[in-house]
């Protein structure tokens, strides 16, 4: 990095900064609309869109940023504490955040999502700062190919979850990737098991089904409890011991935070990957070499760190694309493009050149909103875990109504409302029957993903199934996902074998 | 002291009768005079952020202004564009408040491949917006910088094409220049312009094809190296030749044309309406300021055409027929 660029860093920095009263305000929009369903930044810029016009640039940046990053990190907020992921996004995160909340340490499980997110969005905004050029060409490198095994990461983990009750598990991932499957096909947009329903022609919306399998089918089992919280683990009154613990449990996972947020940036960067294809191979990831995988899905915090750390390293990553090759990198990216070419800037190679200012700013933009936004959202934590103690006959009605609603938004069909019931009766049958939901969601999520990279492959190839095979780094990825199948098979033998040593 | 009636019976009836008749009419009157009295809703059957959404947010900049009113898009996509037009077509009421932003090219195209649900006679376009040639282009870092490159190397191993879907004017486009040239290009339904222009840049697959408005949009990341019809831009597509000129053809402009839409039976029962839609769509293209949108929306400003009901009409039975002649290569039946 040359002078004339720290400087110019430096500057914008700063100027940044002096944007405190927009940053503050839409952190705290970016929160709610975050934690609704169905709302994410994408669709509130375009809803804030007048406004956003009539700013000038440099406001109207920082606050589409500022949008972005909260929104991400709301979502994760009832993912936890009711088990209602907002976005696909945070489809992971109650994996391990809700068992939490479940536990009573709601307020720790969202100190540690906090400090995770912040400190995995920060952190990953200067890596791709720094390293932007090179970032850039990890798209130039990762095709279809290369991504169906980015995908078979993800889909794995149904394996793992599997391994408690093998026959259960892949019933219900194969029963996601069935349902996945639903809508017209990638190559001739032919409609599959529509069953007449132009609602499902685009396949089967994320939101209905994200909402009615984890917060819908949850409402149906809490309402036969009193409170979240098990009875066991009644809520202590609002104190700062629990929220400090939270940030020094996620302190202690440093290295963890570093690494899966590294995944979420590297992911971020290539063009149409997104957040819940990064959270749950971040998710999978962390569980293959972790040395306790046993307690993951059970309220480890490791597994609530991956994914929140993560989904805020694309928040990062899809911006690499977007200033560099003029590509956007996700949806909410894309509406970043519409508003800035409005303010006649031109994204693409010459950006740094002609307008340093912007490219640099969006990045600054980032870091500052992080840093702000851990020291305006960590005390709300402390007040925010009270969810998990509303007796659940007000609790459950009002997510049951919440959901349906958040299910109805992103396209405002009343189908998605009834489908996000079906979800939830589906889920609750899972639930006491003892499928895992989580299985069915991943084959719901990243089936159809899988199957578009996967027939790209084999329409280039044109239908040659070694093309799976053809590329190095394909290869070398191969060989990473055998090894992250195989490693922690060998590492749990040996661990068992260790521990039978002492008895005998 | 007798005092004589203020109103006599047979002026209470008079009057009561020229009321009601007026009562009875003014709706009707207001109706004409007052139109839109509420927001346009608009049916875009693609998604945010797109092309679509850049144009359509430039043009009712300004037609708001004419028409006295805002507009409400709502992004239907899917299916090639088919879930868009299927609702607009099944669930929006035909009364002049439901418009359908669409792409008269690959839109109309499909319902040559998979009839929908409607009669594709039971909404037409009344508007273009604008119409840009599709074309033909390369990544800035391709190792296939020319036609010939692309030629050569066709002749050695099957070039992989990204398309935005199979049935797109930019596909016939190239399926036209591989039968002149005698070259089999694999096409790849890339869904969607911007992954698309992602395809080619990043070389997902060999190079693409897609209209040149978005590839002009792209800027410095793409190189344009054929144009499938008349380049009226020069500079800004890289003085691409047109196909017909490069290779001695006589292949019809294959376009992309964005035009608002209407249901035929609220053209046909609200004609009063109708009318106000149409005379505020041609007032827009007579305001200076349209072009300052348009060109603020990276539009290319050459691209900004006007064409009417009839020429839209034209074009919409064009496309069909251009789509029966290709069904079979676009298709797979």
């Amino acid at each position: 990095m040359d002078s004339s660029t720290a400087s110019i860093l430096a500057e914008v920095f700063f100027e940044t900064l002096g944007y405190w009263y927009i940053i503050i305000p839409t952190i705290f929009l970016g929160l709610i609309v975050g934690g609704i369903p169905g709302f994410s930044a994408a669709n509130t810029i375009i809803i804030l869109m007048p406004l956003t016009l009539a700013l000038d640039l440099q406001s109207g940046l920082v606050f589409m940023i500022s949008l972005y990053c909260s929104a991400r990190m709301g979502a994760g907020i009832p993912a936890i504490l009711v088990n209602i992921p907002g976005t696909a996004g945070a489809a992971a995160t109650p994996l391990d955040g809700y068992p939490m909340a479940k536990q009573g340490k709601g307020q720790q499980a969202l100190a540690i999502s906090f400090v995770a997110s912040c400190i995995g969005g920060l952190l990953t905004t200067m890596i791709a700062l720094a390293t932007m050029p090179i970032l850039a060409r990890v798209g130039f490198y990762m095709h279809s190919v290369e991504m169906i095994v980015v995908m078979l990461f993800g889909i794995s983990l149904i394996a793992s979850i599997a391994a408690q009750d093998m026959v259960k598990g892949l019933i219900a991932g194969f029963l996601g990737l069935m349902i996945g499957s639903i809508g017209t096909d990638v190559v001739y947009a032919t409609p599959r098991a529509t069953f007449g329903f132009l609602e499902l022609y685009d396949g089967v919306p994320l939101i209905p089904a994200l909402v009615g399998l984890f917060a819908v089918s949850e409402a149906f089992v809490i309402i036969e409890k009193r409170v979240i919280v098990n009875h066991t683990n009644e809520p202590k009154a609002p104190n700062w011991t629990d929220t400090f613990d939270g940030v020094r449990i996620a302190l202690k996972r440093w290295v963890h935070i570093v690494w899966t947020s590294i995944i979420g940036l590297v992911i971020g960067v290539i063009p149409g990957a997104g957040a819940s294809i990064a959270s749950f191979v971040a998710y999978q990831q962390s569980r293959s070499f972790s040395k306790t995988p046993e307690l993951y899905g059970t309220g480890h915090p490791e597994g609530l760190i991956a994914p929140e750390s993560a989904n805020n390293g694309v928040t990062s990553g899809t911006l690499v694309p977007l200033l560099v090759l003029g590509i956007p990198g996700g949806a909410t990216a894309a509406i970043m493009l519409v508003v800035m070419q409005f303010h006649g800037v031109s994204f693409g190679p010459s950006l740094f050149e002609d307008q340093p200012k912007v490219g640099y700013g969006m990045f600054m933009a980032m870091a500052v909103s992080y840093v702000i936004m851990f020291l305006t959202i960590l005390p709300l934590s402390r007040y925010m875990s009270h969810v998990t103690t509303v007796p659940t006959i007000y609790l459950a009605p009002m997510i049951i109504a919440f959901t349906l609603v958040g299910g109805f938004v992103p396209r405002e069909y009343m189908f998605d409302m009834y489908l996000a019931l079906a979800f939830g009766v589906l889920g609750y049958i899972a639930r006491r029957t003892g499928y895992h939901v989580a299985a069915i969601l991943i084959g719901v999520i990243l089936g159809p993903l899988l199957e578009k990279y996967f027939l790209w492959s084999l329409k280039k190839s044109d239908g040659d199934i070694m093309v799976l095979f053809s590329s190095t780094l394909g290869n070398i990825l191969w060989v990473a996902f055998a090894m992250s199948i195989i490693l922690p098979i060998v590492f749990g033998m040996r661990r068992k074998r260790k521990l039978e040593v002492p008895a005998e | 002291m007798s005092m004589k009636p203020m109103i006599t019976r047979r002026g209470l009836l008079g009057t009561g009768a020229a009321a009601a008749t007026l009562t009875l009419a003014t709706p009707g009157l207001l109706r004409a005079s007052t139109f839109p009295e509420g927001n346009i809703n608009v049916y875009i059957p693609t998604s945010e952020g797109g092309g679509a959404d850049r144009n359509f947010r430039a043009f009712s900049s300004v037609w708001k202004e004419k028409l006295g009113t805002d507009f409400e898009p709502g992004f239907y996509p899917g299916a090639s564009g088919r879930v868009g037009y299927e609702i607009y077509m099944g669930k929006a009421d035909p009364d002049c408040y439901n418009l359908i932003f669409g792409n008269m090219g690959p839109e109309v195209l499909n319902w040559a491949m998979q009839e929908p649900s409607f009669d594709v006679n039971d909404y037409f376009y009344f508007g273009q917006v604008d119409k840009d040639p599709c074309c033909l282009f390369v990544g800035a870092e391709s190792p296939l910088q020319t036609m010939d490159d692309i030629i050569a190397a066709a002749k050695t191993r099957k070039l992989n094409v990204g398309t935005s879907r199979m049935a797109h004017p930019a596909s016939i486009g190239l399926l036209a220049l591989g039968d002149k040239l005698g070259i089999e290009f694999n096409l790849i339904p890339l869904q969607g312009g911007k992954s698309t222009v992602a395809g080619a840049v990043t070389g997902e697959v060999d190079f693409s094809v897609l209209t040149s408005g978005s590839v002009i949009a792209a800027g410095d990341s793409v190189k344009t190296l054929l144009v499938f019809g008349n380049n009226i831009v020069g500079e800004a597509l890289d003085n691409a030749p047109s196909i017909n000129d490069a290779y001695d053809m006589d292949l019809p402009e294959m376009l992309s044309a964005r035009a608002f839409g209407i249901h035929k039976k609220a053209a046909d029962d609200n004609p009063d309406r109708f009318e106000v839609l149409t005379r505020t769509f041609k007032e827009t293209f007579e305001d200076p300021k349209l072009l300052e949108a348009y060109v603020a929306s990276r539009g290319t400003p050459e691209y900004l055409q006007y064409a009417g009901i009839e020429e839209c009409a034209a074009f919409k039975s064009a496309m069909l027929e251009l789509g029966a002649r290709y069904k079979s290569l676009l298709s797979g039946a």
